[in-house]
């Protein structure tokens, strides 16, 4: 693979882990949060401070930037996933600016708005890739298993799921640690591809175009996740012309999607190889009765 | 010192209510927050300087266009994509959806149009200040002042005095009722998304007056989003005291701590206040009906 | 189950005043009244939904009045609601299958690994909720999404999960709402049937004369929040102050 394929698949992976978080959150239990930046900057903050200053391993690095966004993230979602829908999503908006605005003004550590530079290039094609293959299965098994279960159904009716022995609380604490960790993760690979960090990368923006990545894949779909990170991430790429418009174009698509076809490129389903043989299967048998009936 | 400031706070306070209200009155009726709304206020104020730098209007008659035009930009935003919504409906999370995505195509689309820059508009009145004993303030700071307090008194009587108001607030409590009662839901909808459209649009012009216009100048909205969550969501009144509070908070805090840490304030006091009282100041404690 | 004493008010109105209610083991109790008498609103105070202002409510020989509806739910209290709510997009055997979730003991690290205990268990689960489905004959919908189900099967559906949970006692809002009478009439011995088979106790609220006079053996009349009367059907069929609430309302 050349250096420039390699390099747009770090980039890819690396989205596609933060996206798979946001997906559980917003796709799978309906939570809709603007907090995902700020966990990623955490992560990539303490991965960064940790190689650079203190020679810590660089797995052990993002290990631990992952883990403190999952702490920072069970303590937020402590004190507010018993609010509503819109006065959650006001709580993690001010989560993820504070956070910004915490590090650009804690500037002896994290080099303030000024920026974070000198941080080694570490994240190569195998780290991305071994991380992607463990982030996709984790969350598939959740899915897949009485946890995913739980998510759906606190997205799907959540008076009925508390009335099934289902602790939404819980639950939900448990969608918003996983995507707060998957975040602070791809937060700190991202620091070591890029070497260099600024707190406004991880703005309001980027918590935006997190969500708009999840909703243009489709809602409710691991596999759709994939989709939207690969058309979002490699679009620009592609057509290079059309970066000037790049985020007038997915703001209009959101818009689109969710009022005309809220399930997006391939929402609330998976990709599976056995439907598909089933598939082939039922149309050779209906090609085959219609020969029959034929003769 | 101190009595500058607070007038001051008040005055920033007093636009951001403009935008405040528009939550409040959205979130009464259809239960979620608009906060798109802040980007209404952007396009109003670049219509108005658009008319005044490349067409050279009337001064004043193209600030009244850029607030209309700011009206009527957010009955669009309602009758493209929030009623299809609500139409099909879809849970609430995809009207929030909705206003994000509304919200980046605004902010994108006058990057595009109108380039990144911060733009002035022509200075119409001079930086003179009106001396008060040892207060002195900007003339604009007064003028803002004025006229967010006679828009938002219009706004009281109208919801709470007028025919029109009355048929608002029976929306607000049952939109469901009032549509057997032969209430046609959806003109209440577009006006109401028309009055806030207009007190979001004068909010963005005298922010274009005051300081200047820019693509992301939109974002004050999450400022007035905060008010009026503070205040409690579906409050007129919680809004106004929710955006005073913060106008004054973040007044203070840059005048005496750290321009800097000015959000870190507004969001901190935001969580304590939920904690302690989740839906808000003057929110109500609704039990979820089974 | 006991009830002693409850009380809950919206905005100073009494919604439930000074409410009792014993239920017997293994009988099935109605619950009846005029629109806005407070019936689920009784639904909504038990299984957690509502804070009562006053009052206690006693679950095999437990206190649990004040506790969160999951945890009503995990003692053993399954329920229904007026207006259906299904798990809407997911199919029918999903939703059975949440509610069966308690009976789940392996973790996140089982099923991350995807260990015997996980496939253990979930194939158990999977053979108790096609059994239970066979049982209230939806087994040859299970692929089917809830939504797109006929009225009545949704009634079932919705049954059948509350059944899932492995409750005791089974609140019923109005599952007879929207039937006819001969769905209704096939609904009565649905519910007996249940009953039995899974040794339940039932309350259920019912609008529906022929489907309480098929099922409970002991009805308790409201009006305004108030018991206006309470024993066999026949007892308070004539009692003046129920013909009194049901003036005018035609049921």
């Amino acid at each position: 693979m050349s250096g420039y394929w390699q390099e747009i698949f770090v980039l890819v992976g690396i989205n596609f882990i933060v996206v798979l978080g946001v997906s559980i959150l917003t796709g799978f239990t309906k939570l809709f949060s603007f907090g995902n930046a700020g966990f990623m900057s955490i992560g990539a903050y303490t991965s960064a401070i940790l190689t650079t200053r203190f020679n810590v391993p660089f797995l052990l690095a993002v290990l631990a930037g992952a883990i403190l966004a999952g702490l920072v993230g069970y303590g937020l979602g402590s004190l507010t996933l018993g609010l509503k829908g819109d006065y959650f999503l006001i709580t993690t908006l001010g989560f993820g600016e504070c956070v910004r605005v915490l590090f650009e003004y804690i500037q002896p550590v994290t080099g303030g708005a000024g920026g974070l530079s000198g941080i080694t290039h570490y994240t190569d094609f195998t780290i991305v890739a071994i991380s992607v293959v463990v982030a996709f299965i984790f969350a598939w098994t959740l899915i897949h298993s009485k946890y995913g279960r739980n998510l759906t159904a606190i997205r799907e009716q959540e008076v009925a799921a508390d009335a099934v022995g289902i602790n939404t609380f819980k639950n939900k604490l448990l969608a918003f640690v996983v995507s707060a960790v998957y975040a602070g993760w791809a937060g700190g690979l991202y620091a070591h591809h890029l070497t260099y960090l600024e707190p406004k990368i991880f703005n309001l923006a980027k918590s935006a175009e997190l969500t708009i990545t999840t909703v243009i894949g489709g809602l409710g779909s691991l596999t759709g996740s994939f989709l939207g990170t690969c058309v979002v991430t490699l679009l620009p790429e592609v057509f290079r012309d059309l970066s000037t418009y790049r985020m007038l174009l997915y703001g209009i698509a959101v818009v689109v999607i969710i009022t005309v076809k809220p399930s997006g490129l391939y929402g609330y389903k998976e990709f599976s190889i056995t439907k598909i043989i089933r598939w082939f299967k039922n149309l050779s048998k209906r090609t085959s009765g219609t020969v029959e009936k034929g003769a | 010192m101190f009595l500058q400031q607070l007038i001051n706070g008040i005055s920033v306070g007093g636009i951001y209510a403009l935008i405040a209200t528009g939550y409040a009155l959205i979130y009464s009726l259809l239960g979620f927050s608009n906060w798109a709304h802040g980007e209404v206020a952007m396009f109003g104020a670049y219509i108005a300087l658009t008319l005044v730098t490349r067409l050279s209007s009337p001064f004043l008659g193209a600030l009244a266009f850029g607030i209309l035009a700011a009206g009527v930009a957010s009955v669009l935003n309602e009758k493209i994509a929030y009623k299809h919504i609500r139409d099909k409906g879809s849970p609430t999370m995809f009207l929030m959806i909705a206003a994000m995505g509304i919200s980046t195509t605004y902010q994108n689309g006058a990057m595009v149009v109108f380039g990144p820059k911060f733009q002035m508009f022509p200075s119409m009145f001079d930086v003179t200040t009106i001396q008060l004993g040892s207060v002195s303030i900007g003339i604009l700071d007064v003028i803002s002042l004025i006229t967010s307090a006679i828009a938002l008194i219009l706004l009281e009587l109208l919801v709470n005095k007028s025919k029109v108001g009355l048929g608002i607030r029976t929306v607000a409590s049952n939109s469901y009722t009032a549509s057997l009662m032969g209430i046609n839901i959806n003109r209440y909808f577009s006006l109401v998304f028309l009055i806030a459209g207009l007190l979001a649009g004068s909010a963005g012009v005298l922010l274009g007056l005051k300081y200047s216009v820019y693509p992301t100048m939109g974002n004050v909205g999450l400022k007035a989003f905060i008010a009026s969550v503070l205040g409690g969501l579906g409050s007129v009144r919680g809004a106004i005291i929710g955006a005073i509070i913060i106008g004054v908070l973040e007044t203070f805090v840059s005048g005496y701590l750290n321009s800097g840490l000015r959000d870190l304030f507004t969001f901190g006091l935001l969580i304590l206040i939920l904690l302690i009282k989740p839906s808000g100041l003057m929110g109500v404690d609704v039990e979820d009906k089974a | 189950m006991q009830i002693n004493g409850l009380n809950k008010n919206f905005g100073g109105v009494k919604a439930i005043d000074s409410f009792n209610l014993q239920l017997e083991k293994g009988k099935i109790h109605g619950l009846i009244g005029p629109n806005g008498a407070g019936k689920t609103t009784i639904f909504n105070t038990i299984t957690g939904i509502y804070k009562p202002d006053a009052g206690e409510i006693r679950f095999k020989g437990k206190d649990v009045t004040g506790l969160k509806p999951f945890q009503v739910a995990q003692l053993g209290v399954g329920r229904t609601f007026q207006n259906i709510r299904l798990f809407a997009t997911l199919n029918v055997m999903e939703n059975v299958l949440i509610a069966s979730n308690l009976d789940i003991t392996y973790n996140m690290l089982d099923s991350f690994l995807r260990l015997p205990k996980y496939k253990k268990e979930e194939k158990a689960l999977r053979e108790k909720a096609m059994e239970l489905l066979k049982i209230v004959g939806l087994q040859d919908l299970v692929d089917a999404q809830a939504n797109s189900l006929p009225y009545g099967h949704q009634r079932k559906l919705e049954i059948a999960r509350a059944v899932a949970l492995n409750p005791s006692l089974l609140l019923l809002d109005e599952p007879a709402a929207g039937m006819n009478k001969e769905e209704s009439v096939e609904l009565v011995e649905f519910i007996k049937e249940i009953k039995e088979r899974f040794d339940l106790t039932v309350l259920m609220i019912e609008h529906h004369m022929d489907v309480v006079a098929g099922l409970c053996d002991h009805v308790t009349v409201l009006n305004f929040g108030k018991t206006i009367a309470s024993g066999r059907l026949d007892e308070v069929k004539n009692n003046k102050m129920v013909v009194e609430a049901y003036l005018g309302e035609e049921k």
